[in-house]
């Protein structure tokens, strides 16, 4: 009896030969874009999302061509924090303008689909009974969908913010074959650290990209009164987790309410208070990744 | 997935889509060789996941439109954000046959079978987005064949949604 790699091709099937296309076409549509970075931390609630849109603007602050897109499909936020909620995706000649934010980075999001702020991401399906056999693909689909069908022109760089938890790195593998790094973001306390660094050997592992190194968020606070610093967390574990994985520690943000009120708004904090400490160590982490790639050209 | 026929020790070639059942759709394939026929029954989570990865069975000419699989499947979208004239996408070396078309088709019931839409639900049928709309229609109308309905109206259309879970 012959075997499966006895027969040829798909019997007609086609889907394989449908999936190499769809592949194709990102990759088309990703070549023009010189840099892809993902932003990662496998721990929900440390501000990845936050850590991204600032990164992006201040990229885009630097004079660089930025785009973002929100790989939390079911949790989107970058439209919020970017200011482009509300805006209408128009079609172009070879697929959908991205919203683009006041300092002119593109964006795309789930969030920009979403009938309003109650309506979660629900699927078309015959029923919703055991979707967990489906859903994951279907979310992969719609990231390979902003990925490709999204009109980003030329990028110096295009950022991609990851959900939390590391199980959706190895479908990156596939989606980004040229992934140019990952950044990792984390928070000072060990049980993050303890999530994070699932998600460093997992990229490490399974990521054909390097990583680019660790942000360490919510490093202290600074009294906006007489300028003092004071640790929110017991430092120190961040760095002993660069150490240990080998890798860069880019930079640590301190705490800073403007940083969520500034997103709240739909403004960019680096914009808005560039000078200050966390908008100080945004840029210094935003030209760490620069001199990253400079360094590899 | 590919299939052997036993009889002959050749591979079987994709025939064609029949009509789904319930979502669960059902490929049919033959032997080259001695002609034999068999049908797959996929479960509707099979079907579903075909429908994920945005493609078409036995592959179509037809090309993809932007954002094809998120405008198709996304449930309860932001109706302002959508464009009346919307583009294909490029097929060269890119995505193809959106699965859609073929649910849409192979759900399709020769008209006169069909129940009959009253004006005040075909009005609201237009409401529908475009890009969903024949497959709405043809969603509703099963709906309303497999409950002895032969008319659909608003009522009906309110009916399909919950059943749909919308």
């Amino acid at each position: 009896m012959k075997t499966y790699k006895d027969l040829p091709a798909d019997g007609g099937s086609n889907i394989v030969e449908q999936v190499t296309q769809q592949a194709n076409r990102l990759q088309q549509r990703l070549a023009s874009v010189r840099h892809t970075v993902a932003i990662m931390s496998g721990k929900g609630g440390v501000g990845k999302s936050s850590v991204t849109a600032n990164l992006a603007s201040a990229l885009g602050l630097r004079g660089h061509n930025v785009g973002v897109i929100d790989a939390d499909i079911n949790g989107p936020s970058i439209a919020k924090m970017m200011g482009v909620r509300g805006q209408r995706i128009d079609y172009g000649a070879d697929g959908v303008k991205p919203a683009l934010s006041p300092l002119g980075v593109k964006v795309m999001s789930m969030d920009l689909f979403l009938k309003d702020d109650e309506t979660p991401v629900l699927w078309e399906a015959q029923t919703q009974k055991d979707a967990f056999t489906w859903r994951g693909t279907m979310e992969m689909s719609a990231l390979r969908e902003f990925l490709s069908d999204t009109e980003w022109g030329t990028l110096d760089y295009l950022l991609i913010d990851l959900p939390p938890g590391a199980d959706r790195l190895p479908n990156l593998v596939d989606l980004l074959p040229n992934l140019g790094g990952t950044v990792v973001v984390t928070i000072p306390s060990e049980v993050s650290q303890l999530v994070v660094k699932k998600s460093l050997t997992m990229a490490k592992k399974l990521l054909n990209a390097p990583v680019i190194g660790i942000v360490e968020n919510m490093a202290a606070y600074v009294c906006a009164g007489c300028g003092k610093t004071e640790d929110l967390f017991p430092s120190g574990h961040t760095e002993e987790m660069a150490r240990q994985f080998d890798i860069s520690l880019l930079g640590k943000i301190p705490f800073d309410p403007r940083i969520s009120i500034a997103a709240d708004e739909g403004n960019m904090f680096v914009d808005q208070y560039r000078d200050t400490p966390a908008g100080q160590i945004f840029f210094g982490i935003t030209d760490e990744i620069r001199m990253f790639f400079e360094r590899k050209m | 997935m590919k299939f052997l026929c036993l009889e002959c020790n050749t591979a079987m070639q994709f025939k064609e889509v029949a009509t789904p059942d319930q979502g669960s759709l059902t490929a049919l394939f033959e032997c080259p060789d001695c002609f034999a026929e068999f049908a797959m029954h996929m479960n509707p989570w099979e079907t579903q996941m075909l429908k994920s990865l945005d493609v078409q069975l036995g592959g179509k000419s037809e090309a993809a439109q932007p954002m094809q699989m998120v405008r198709s499947f996304l449930n309860q979208q932001n109706p302002d954000n959508l464009t009346s004239e919307v583009p294909t996408v490029s097929t060269e070396g890119g995505g193809k046959c959106p699965f859609t078309s073929v649910v849409a088709q192979a759900f399709q019931e020769p008209e006169t079978t069909g129940p009959v839409w009253t004006p005040e639900a075909l009005a609201r049928l237009e409401r529908v987005p475009s890009f969903v709309r024949a497959m709405a229609k043809n969603g509703i109308e099963e709906f309303a064949r497999e409950n002895g309905h032969t008319e659909i109206t608003t009522e009906l259309m309110d009916t399909a949604r919950g059943n749909f879970g919308m």
